[in-house]
C-alpha cells in the first residue's frame, strides 16, 4: 500500500515535471530575439519570398500565443486570435502526436533525425555508465576495504584527478594518443561495412567505441569511486557490520551481504543526479570523436542555430533524464526497505 | 585491474574487428573522403549546404558543366541554341543516357525537372534564385527541350548548372518537399550505395556513364566533426584525401612523405567582409525595422579610407589563416574567374597616411585621450564591432583591427553576437557600425553584386546601407547585357567603383587547402587555378597506385 | 559545527579561527588544496609583474611566431595568433577565477536564501521551493544552459548569470538540511520564545551556522563554474573577446593546435583547469572534514595483532571455560600518545556462571568485552595478556580459526541492538545467517522451524520473522538480537547493556529469559551494566572496573557486603538498596578520566574521598584479600593487610 502510493506519487511528480519542461522549453524559444528562417543563412540569392516561404513551412508565420509578441516579449501582442491557431497550441498537439517539428537544416521531422541519434547515444552512454560503474565500484570497494593504505590513497588520488579533467580535454587528449596507436578516432562504423557478416559489423562498432568509451569511463569513474569509497566506509562502520563480523561472517562475505546494497544506495542517487550530467559528457565526447548521437546532434544544431531539432533535443534529454531519474527512485525503493514506511 | 579490464575489452574488440579488415589484392578500389560535414538532404531542391551540392554533382547531371578555370561545357545535350532576342532556348538532349535504375534519360525528364524548381518556392535556391527568369519549359518530341525565359539573360549557363536533372518516373509521384530521396536514382559518374545520416555517404562507380565513367569502384565520404581529427585520419591512412584542414596543419603535414598538400583558389569561395555601416538616415528603412544607429563617421569615405590604410592585411592573413590567402578588394573574389577585377590595386598599409587623411578631414583628439573626436566635437571615434560566435576566425581579425586602428586614433568595442542576434542588429536595422561576417556565393558575379544596391537595403541583403545611383544603373545594365566580354567590362567597372568608395576592407581571399594521401591515388586535378578534389573532375580521373 | 559562533568577541573569533586553522592543518589534503589555489590566486592577482608579455598582445607578430614551441623567450610556447602562451595563460587565471567567484556566488546567494527560507519557515514555502529545485535538479545543466547562452549574446557576463542561475540546486539542498538541523538548537528556541522577529533570528543566528557549510558548497560550486565555463568556451559559447583558459583551448581547438602538433596551446590552459579544479575540491574535502571530522576506518580494516609480552601458553585454572590473564588494550592514534583503554584485567568464568561487568561510561568495558572476540577497531591492540576459551588462546588464533568460535562458542548481545541489525534484510534472514554459517551440515529447510524456534524463545510470533528490523519495536530488536545470540548454541553470551533504553517491563522480560536460559542451557554470561540492581539480582560475580583497570573484583556477595575499593562503595551509595529505604543516594562528582589523558597516580584518586598523597602519585597493584578470588587495587587495602 505504501509502495505503491510512494511509486504512485513519484510518477505523478515526473509527469508534472515533463509538462513544466515542455512549456518551458517552448518560451525559451521564443522570447529570446532572432529571425530563425533567416538564421544561419546568409545568403544573397534568398529572396524574401523565399524566406516567406520558410516561415509558412515550419509554421512561424503563426503567432505564438494570444497576447504575446515574441519579436518584444514586452509589448503586448495580438489577443484575437483563435488559441488553437497559436503555435504554442499546435506545439503541444503535435508534442503529442510525437512530432517534434521539422529541422530548419535537414528538412526531415525532428523526431525521425532524434531517433536514429537517441541508440547510438544510448548505446555510448550505456557502455560508458556500466564500465565506470563497474569500475567505480571495483576501485571504491578497494579503497574501502584497503582504507587508509597505498591503495586507498592511490585510486582516491586517482579518482579525484579524473574528477577535475574537463572531458573534452580528455577527449582530445585521447583522441591523439589512440589516433597514435592505430584506433579509429571518427564515427561509429567503417564505412561499407554494411555488407559484412553482422558479427564483424558489431564487432567494427564495439572498436570504434573504444576511444569515446573509454573518455567516458575515466570522466565518470573518478566520482564514482569517491562516492563508492565513502558510502561503504560509512555503512562498514555500522553496528550491524560489527555484529556481522563477530557472527563469525568472513570479511568478503560480510561485504557481499551487509555491505554492497547499503552501500549501493547513495551511489544510485548520485548515478540518477548524474544522468544530467551524463548528457553534458555525451555532447563533449560525440563531438571530438565525430559519433553520431544526441549530443553531437545538439552540438551541430548549436552551430546551425537548427532551433527545432535543439527544442526536439531538449526535449527529449530532459524527458529521459526525468524517466531516468524515476527509475533510479523506484530501484532506491526496491533496494531499501525503509522507504516505504518514510 | 583497469589494466586487465581494458585489455579483455580491447582483445575482444580486436578479435572482431580484425576479421573484417584482411583485404586480398582483389579488392575494389574505395577512396575514402574525409571532411568536415556531410549532406542533410539528399533532394536537391532543399538543399542548402555546400557539401550536399558535392554529392549532387557526383549522382546527378546538369545541363551544363562548371570547369575549375570557372568556364561552363554542355554536359546531357548536344547542342544548345537561343532565339535571336534570347529569350527562347533549345537543348538537343543526347541519345541513350541512362539512369541508375537503367530507365531512359530523355527531354520528357528535363523539362519534368525544370518545371518540378520552377513549380515548387518552398526551394530556396533552386526555385528561389536559378529558375526567376523561366516562363515554361517544354519537351518535344524530337528530344529537345525548349525553355522560355520572362527575359534575356546573360548568365543561362550557371542558372542551369545546379537544376540537377531529377528521374520523372520517380519525382512525378512524390512530395516535391517531403521526399528523402535517399535512393537517389541519378545519371551521374556515381550512384548512390549507402547513406547514413550524420556518419557517411558512399558511392558506387556508374562505369556505363556516357561522358565520364570513374576509374575507381567506390567513394566514400566520412564526416568528422572534429578539424584535428581529419589531419590525424590522413596522417595514420584512415582516409585517402581530406576535403579541408586547419591551416596551421599545413606545415606539419607537408612533411608526411605520403601526404601531399595542395592549396589554391577554393571552388566556391566565400569572400569574409569588413562591413561599415553607412546607411544614409534617408534610405533608413523604417518600416522593416531600420533603426539605423550607426556612428556617422563611417558615412565619411575619409575615415573609411583611413581604416583601408591603417589595415596591415598581410598580418592579418599570416596570423588568422597562416598566410593562406591574398589580399582581398571588393565582394567578387579572385575565385571567380574572369567576373574579378585583377587591375585593381589595393591601399597600401601606411599607418601614417592614413592618420594624414583623419587630420585632413578634421578628425582631432582634443580631448587628449589617444581617440579622435568628431570634427564638431561630438562623439569620439570610438566604433562598435560585432562579428558570428561561431566563427574561431573573426575574433582574432577584431583583435588584430583594435590594434592596428589605435595606431590612428580609432577605438574598437569588440562583442561577438550569436549568429541570429548579428542578423537581429544587422540588416535591414542596421544597429551597428562595424561587422565582421562573411557571403556565399554564386559562379555568376550577379548575387554579390546586388548586395551593393539601393535595392538590396529594405530586403536586408544590403549590410552596409551604400547607395550610389551610378552603381545601381550599372547594376541593371550587366543583368541585360547579352555580350560576355561589355558584361565582363560593366562588373570590373563595379568592383571598381566599390573598391574606390571603401564600402567595405575584404581582408583576405582564403585559399582552399586539401590533402590526399599520394601513395593511394594518382591523377588528382591539381594544376588549375581553383582546388577541389571532390569535385568530379578529379574523382573519375583517379585511380589506384600501383 | 560543534562550534557556537553566537559571542564575536575579537578574541574569541581569532582563537575560533586557529583552532579551526589547527583542525584545517590537520586534513592534509585540503592545505595541499589551499596551496594549489594560493598559486593560482597570485598568478591572477599579480598577473602584469608575473607575466612577461602584454595580454593577448599580436603586437610584432608574423607568421613564424605562431604556434612556436616552449622556449626562453615563450616558456610555454606562442598560440594561434603568435601570442605567449604563458602570459594569456596567467591572465586568463584572471578570467576564470572571476567566472568560477561570480557565478558561484549567484549560485550560492540563490541556494543559500532558498534553502534558508525552506529549512526556517517549512511548510507551504518549504513545499514549492523544494518542488522547484527539484524539478531543476533533474533538468539537464549543460543543454540548458548551451540553449540559453545561444539565444542571448555571449558575453561573459552572460555566461556568468546563466552558470550562477543554474548551479544553485545542491546549494539549497544542502542548506535546507542544514537550516533544518540547527533551527532546533536550544539558544534559537530561546531567541524565537523571548520574541525575536524571523529575520532577526535567520541573519543573526542561523546564518552563522549555516555560513561553514556555506563556504563548504561554495568552494565546490567555484569548480564546477570554472568547468562549466571551459565546456560553454569549448562548444563556441564563450565570449572569444575575453580570453579564459576555456577560451584559450576553444581556440587551440578550433584553430588546429594538435594538426599543427602545438601540444603545448592545449596542454597548459587545460592542466590549469584540472590544478584549479583539482585544488578546489582538495580544499572543499579538507573544510568539510574540519566541519564534519569522520574517522575514516570502519569494522572490517585489518586489526593490529595482539602482541604478549608474557610467555604464558596454558590457562592457570581448571575446569574454567573462559579465562582473561592480564589483558591490556591500547588505542594508538596517529600522532597521539596511546589511550591505555584497559590495563591488566584478569577474570574466569566457569559454566553457567554469570559475570557482571560494572563500570561508568567510558572505563573500557565494551573495549575489553569487544577484544575479547578480538573485535576491536583497527587503532585497537591487545599488547598484553590472553584469553582462553576452552583451552585455546584466543589472542593466538587467525581470522578463520577466531571465526569458527565467534558465535558458536561466544556470540554477543550488542548495545543498542536499534544498528547491530543490518536494516536491509529481515530478522529471519540474518538470524539464518549466524545457523548456516556455523552449521552448514543443518538440513536447510529446517532452517526457518528453528529460526521460528528461536524467535518464539524471545516471545517474537512467527509471522514477524519475514519483517525488517524498521518493522520492530526497540524491545523487539532487543530480543531479536538475543534470539541471535543463541541461534548456534554458544556456551558464553556476553551480552552489553541489553536493557539500556528498555522499558522496565521489557527489561523485566528479558533478564528473565537470560536467567532462565542459563539455567538450562548452561550458559555462561557476561553482563555489562551500570545497574547494580540487576547485578545484585543475577550475577554469580562481579568485575568492577575504573578507568581501565580492575577496580574491584570478587563474588557477588562480597562486593555487597564487604566492598574494599571507594569506587565500589560510592557505585552502591549510587544505587538505591530496598533493604535500607532511609538512606540517601548519592552520586559521584566528576567524570571518569579521559583514557589518553590518565592521572600520574591512582585513576580513581581525583574523585575519591579517601585519596591521600600517595594516591595522586603511585598507581596501587592488585592486591588479593582473603582466599575467595577477591581482589582489588587500592593503597587502602594494601595499607589495611
Amino acid at each position: 500500500m505504501n509502495r505503491s502510493r510512494a511509486i504512485l506519487n513519484k510518477t505523478a511528480w515526473a509527469v508534472f515535471t515533463i509538462l513544466f519542461v515542455i512549456v518551458l522549453n517552448f518560451f525559451l524559444f521564443r522570447i529570446l530575439p532572432g529571425d530563425p528562417a533567416r538564421a544561419g543563412m546568409k545568403d544573397p540569392r534568398l529572396k524574401q519570398e523565399a524566406i516567406e516561404a520558410l516561415q509558412v513551412r515550419f509554421g512561424l508565420d503563426k503567432p505564438v500565443i494570444n497576447c504575446f509578441d515574441s519579436l518584444n516579449p514586452i509589448k503586448i501582442g495580438n489577443c484575437n486570435v483563435n488559441p488553437l491557431e497559436t503555435q504554442f497550441f499546435i506545439y503541444i498537439g503535435n508534442l503529442f502526436k510525437g512530432d517534434l517539428g521539422i529541422s530548419y537544416d535537414t528538412n526531415r521531422p525532428v523526431s525521425e533525425m532524434l531517433s536514429e541519434r537517441l541508440w547510438n547515444t544510448i548505446l555510448l552512454i550505456g557502455a560508458g555508465q556500466i564500465l565506470s560503474i563497474i569500475l567505480g565500484m571495483v576501485f571504491g570497494i578497494l579503497g574501502a576495504w584497503k582504507a587508509r593504505t597505498l591503495v586507498d590513497y592511490g585510486s582516491t588520488g586517482i579518482s579525484l584527478l579524473f574528477w577535475s579533467l574537463p572531458t573534452f580535454w580528455l577527449g582530445i587528449v585521447l583522441l591523439f594518443w589512440g589516433s597514435a596507436n592505430g584506433f579509429p578516432i571518427a564515427g561509429k562504423a567503417t564505412p561499407g561495412m554494411s555488407s559484412y557478416p553482422l558479427f564483424q559489423q558489431w564487432g567494427d562498432v564495439l572498436w570504434h567505441m573504444f576511444l569515446p568509451t573509454l573518455t567516458y569511463t575515466i570522466i565518470f569513474m573518478g566520482e564514482y569511486t569517491l562516492i563508492m569509497r565513502s558510502s561503504l566506509v560509512d555503512v562498514l562502520s555500522e553496528d550491524y557490520i560489527l555484529t556481522a563480523k563477530a557472527k563469525g561472517v568472513s570479511a568478503f562475505q560480510i561485504l557481499k551481504d551487509h555491505a554492497l546494497r547499503n552501500a549501493m544506495l547513495p551511489l544510485v542517487t548520485v548515478i540518477a543526479i548524474n544522468l544530467g550530467f551524463t548528457v553534458a559528457g555525451a555532447i563533449q565526447i560525440e563531438s571530438v570523436f565525430s559519433w553520431p548521437g544526441l549530443g553531437s546532434a545538439v552540438f551541430e544544431a548549436v552551430e546551425r542555430r537548427d532551433y527545432p531539432v535543439l527544442q526536439g533535443a531538449f526535449i527529449l534529454i530532459a524527458v529521459s533524464v526525468i524517466l531516468a531519474n524515476l527509475l533510479a527512485d523506484l530501484t532506491y525503493t526496491y533496494l531499501d526497505p525503509r522507504v516505504q514506511v518514510e | 585491474m583497469k589494466q586487465k579490464f581494458l585489455f579483455v575489452f580491447l582483445l575482444f574488440a580486436l578479435v572482431l574487428s580484425a576479421c573484417g579488415t584482411g583485404q586480398s589484392a582483389s579488392t575494389p578500389a574505395v577512396v575514402r573522403i574525409g571532411w568536415g560535414g556531410g549532406p542533410d538532404t539528399l533532394n536537391p531542391g532543399m538543399a542548402i549546404l555546400a557539401v550536399e551540392y558535392t554529392i549532387f554533382e557526383l549522382v546527378y547531371d546538369s545541363m551544363y558543366d562548371l570547369n575549375l578555370d570557372g568556364s561552363f561545357t554542355l554536359s546531357i545535350a548536344e547542342s544548345a541554341t537561343a532565339s535571336d532576342d534570347g529569350t527562347v532556348w533549345t537543348f538537343k538532349i543526347k541519345e541513350g543516357l541512362k539512369f541508375h535504375d537503367g530507365e531512359d534519360l530523355t527531354a520528357e525528364d528535363v523539362a519534368f525537372t525544370y518545371n518540378l524548381y520552377k513549380d515548387t518556392p518552398e526551394y530556396p535556391y533552386l526555385n528561389g534564385y536559378y529558375t526567376t527568369y523561366f516562363d515554361s519549359i517544354e519537351a518535344t518530341g524530337n528530344n529537345e527541350v525548349v525553355l522560355t525565359l520572362t527575359e534575356a539573360i546573360p548568365n543561362i549557363e550557371s542558372q542551369l548548372v545546379y537544376l540537377y536533372i531529377l528521374p520523372k518516373h520517380i519525382w512525378e509521384t512524390a512530395s516535391p518537399t517531403e521526399f528523402d530521396n535517399v535512393t537517389m536514382i541519378g545519371s551521374g559518374p556515381f550512384k548512390l550505395a549507402e547513406y547514413v545520416p550524420d556518419e557517411f555517404v558512399r558511392l558506387a562507380a556508374n562505369k556505363e556513364h556516357f561522358a565520364t565513367p570513374p576509374k575507381v569502384d567506390e567513394v566514400i565520404f566520412q564526416t568528422f566533426d572534429n578539424p584535428d581529427a581529419l589531419v590525424q585520419a590522413i596522417k595514420t591512412g584512415q582516409v585517402d584525401m581530406i576535403s579541408s584542414l586547419p591551416g596551421t596543419a599545413v606545415e606539419g603535414l607537408k612533411s608526411e612523405s605520403a601526404v601531399t598538400v595542395v592549396t589554391g583558389a577554393p571552388f566556391s569561395p566565400g569572400p569574409e567582409d569588413i562591413i561599415f555601416n553607412q546607411i544614409d538616415p534617408e534610405n533608413c528603412p523604417v518600416d522593416e525595422g531600420g533603426l539605423c544607429t550607426g556612428h556617422p563617421a563611417l558615412r565619411d569615405r575619409n575615415v573609411r579610407l583611413a581604416l583601408a590604410h591603417a589595415t596591415d592585411k598581410q598580418k592579418i592573413i599570416d596570423v588568422v589563416l597562416f598566410g593562406l590567402g591574398t589580399p582581398g578588394f571588393t565582394l567578387i573574389p579572385d575565385g571567380l574567374g574572369v567576373w574579378f577585377n585583377n587591375t585593381l590595386t589595393d591601399y597600401e598599409f601606411d599607418t601614417a597616411k592614413a592618420n594624414q587623411i583623419l587630420d585632413d578631414a578634421g578628425y582631432l583628439d582634443t580631448d587628449g585621450d589617444g581617440v579622435r573626436e568628431m570634427p564638431d566635437g561630438s562623439r569620439a571615434l570610438s566604433f562598435r564591432i560585432n562579428w558570428d560566435s561561431d566563427n574561431s576566425d573573426y575574433p582574432r581579425i577584431a583583435e588584430l583591427l583594435k590594434e592596428m586602428w589605435a595606431e590612428i586614433g580609432v577605438a574598437l568595442e569588440p562583442q561577438a553576437f550569436d549568429a541570429d542576434a548579428l542578423t537581429a542588429i544587422c540588416c535591414p536595422t542596421f544597429d551597428f557600425d562595424i561587422m565582421i561576417w562573411g557571403w556565399v556565393s554564386d559562379p555568376d558575379p550577379s548575387a554579390l553584386l546586388y548586395v551593393y544596391t539601393t535595392d538590396a537595403i529594405p530586403y536586408g541583403s544590403s549590410e552596409t546601407g551604400y547607395s550610389n545611383p551610378v552603381y545601381d544603373e550599372l547594376y541593371n545594365q550587366q543583368q541585360v547585357t547579352l555580350n560576355f566580354e561589355e558584361r565582363k567590362e560593366i562588373v570590373w567597372e563595379m568592383q571598381r567603383i566599390t573598391h574606390e568608395d571603401v564600402v567595405y576592407i575584404i581582408p583576405y581571399y582564403a585559399q582552399a587547402v586539401q590533402a590526399f594521401r599520394n601513395d593511394r591515388f594518382t591523377g588528382w586535378i591539381i594544376d588549375q587555378s581553383k582546388i577541389e578534389l571532390t569535385d568530379v573532375t578529379s574523382l573519375v580521373l583517379i585511380e589506384p597506385v600501383r | 559545527m560543534q562550534t557556537t559562533l553566537q559571542n564575536t568577541s575579537p578574541n574569541k573569533t581569532a582563537s575560533q579561527l586557529f583552532n579551526f586553522w589547527e583542525s584545517f592543518k590537520k586534513s592534509g589534503t585540503g592545505v595541499v588544496g589551499l596551496y594549489m589555489i594560493i598559486v593560482i590566486l597570485i598568478l591572477a592577482i599579480f598577473a602584469p609583474l608575473i607575466a612577461p608579455y602584454d595580454e593577448s598582445s599580436t603586437a610584432n607578430v608574423g607568421i613564424s611566431d605562431i604556434y612556436q614551441p616552449p622556449s626562453a623567450q615563450h616558456w610555454f610556447g606562442t598560440d594561434d595568433a603568435g601570442q605567449d602562451v604563458f602570459s594569456n595563460f596567467v591572465y586568463g587565471a584572471r578570467v576564470s577565477l572571476t567566472v568560477g567567484f561570480f557565478a558561484a556566488f549567484i549560485s550560492l546567494i540563490i541556494g543559500g536564501s532558498f534553502g534558508l527560507i525552506a529549512g526556517f519557515f517549512g511548510g507551504r514555502w518549504e513545499t514549492s521551493l523544494m518542488r522547484f529545485t527539484d524539478i531543476m535538479l533533474v533538468i539537464p545543466d549543460l543543454p540548458l544552459t548551451v540553449v540559453i547562452v545561444a539565444l542571448t549574446k555571449p558575453s561573459l557576463f552572460n555566461i556568468i548569470l546563466v552558470i550562477g542561475l543554474l548551479g544553485w540546486t545542491t546549494t539549497a539542498r544542502v542548506v535546507r538540511s542544514q537550516t533544518l538541523a540547527v533551527k532546533s538548537r536550544k539558544f534559537i528556541l530561546r531567541a524565537r520564545a523571548i520574541g525575536a522577529s524571523k529575520p532577526h533570528i535567520v541573519i543573526n543566528h542561523i546564518l552563522p551556522l549555516v555560513m561553514p557549510i556555506l563556504v563548504v558548497q561554495g568552494v565546490l560550486v567555484i569548480s564546477l563554474a570554472i568547468l562549466n565555463e571551459s565546456t560553454l568556451s569549448f562548444i563556441g559559447l564563450g565570449d572569444p573577446s575575453v580570453l579564459s583558459w576555456g577560451q584559450m583551448l576553444n581556440y587551440a581547438f578550433g584553430r588546429g593546435a594538435l594538426s599543427s602538433g602545438a601540444w603545448w596551446a592545449l596542454l597548459v590552459p587545460g592542466l590549469g583547469i584540472v590544478w584549479i579544479v583539482l585544488g578546489l575540491t582538495l580544499l572543499g574535502q579538507g573544510l568539510e572534514q574540519v566541519l564534519n571530522p569522520r574517522t575514516d576506518t570502519h569494522h572490517l580494516m585489518p586489526s593490529r595483532l595482539p602482541l604478549s609480552k608474557e610467555a604464558l601458553v596454558k590457562p592457570l585454572h581448571q575446569n574454567t571455560l573462559f579465562e582473561v590473564q592480564n589483558l591490556s588494550i591500547h588505542y594508538v592514534g596517529e600522532g597521539k600518545a596511546p589511550a591505555h583503554a584497559v590495563e591488566d584485567v584478569s577474570f574466569t568464568l566457569k559454566e553457567g556462571e554469570l559475570m557482571g561487568l560494572v563500570g561508568e561510561s567510558g572505563c573500557g568495558k565494551t573495549t575489553l568485552m569487544l577484544a575479547l572476540l578480538r573485535l576491536l577497531p583497527s587503532a585497537g591492540q591487545i599488547v598484553n595478556g590472553k584469553v582462553f576459551f576452552k583451552g585455546k588462546d584466543l589472542t593466538s588464533l587467525s581470522e578463520e580459526e577466531l571465526n569458527e568460535i565467534r558465535w558458536r562458542g561466544i556470540s554477543i548481545v550488542f548495545q543498542g541492538a536499534m544498528n547491530a541489525l543490518n536494516p536491509v534484510r529481515t530478522v529471519g534472514d540474518q538470524i539464518t545467517e549466524a545457523v548456516m554459517k556455523h552449521e552448514p551440515k543443518f538440513p536447510k529447510e529446517n532452517i526457518p522451524a528453528r529460526v521460528t524456534q528461536l524467535l518464539e524463545l524471545v516471545g517474537i510470533t512467527a509471522d514477524q520473522r519475514d519483517h525488517f528490523p524498521h518493522q520492530y519495536s526497540g524491545g523487539m530488536r532487543q530480543r531479536a538480537m538475543i534470539a541471535m545470540a543463541l541461534a548456534c548454541n554458544p556456551d558464553v553470551i556476553i551480552a552489553d547493556e541489553p536493557t539500556t533504553a528498555l522499558d522496565v517491563m521489557i527489561q523485566a522480560q528479558i533478564l528473565e529469559l537470560l536467567d532462565n536460559l542459563r539455567k538450562k542451557l548452561g550458559l555462561a554470561v557476561i553482563f555489562v551494566t551500570h545497574d547494580l540492581g540487576i547485578v545484585a539480582e543475577l550475577c554469580d560475580k562481579v568485575l568492577v572496573m575504573y578507568g581501565g583497570v580492575t577496580a574491584e573484583y570478587a563474588d557477588v556477595d562480597t562486593i555487597y557486603n564487604n566492598p574494599k575499593h571507594p569506587y565500589t562503595q560510592e557505585l552502591l551509595k549510587a544505587f538505591p538498596d530496598l533493604t535500607k529505604p532511609k538512606k540517601k543516594l548519592s552520586s559521584i562528582p566528576g567524570y571518569p578520566p579521559r583514557l589518553d589523558a590518565l592521572p600520574a597516580g591512582c585513576r580513581f584518586a581525583p574523585r575519591c574521598p579517601a585519596a591521600f598523597e600517595r594516591c595522586h602519585t603511585e598507581q596501587p597493584a592488585l592486591h588479593s584479600i582473603g582466599n575467595n578470588n577477591h581482589i582489588a587495587s587500592c593503597h587502602l587495602v594494601e595499607a589495611s593487610k
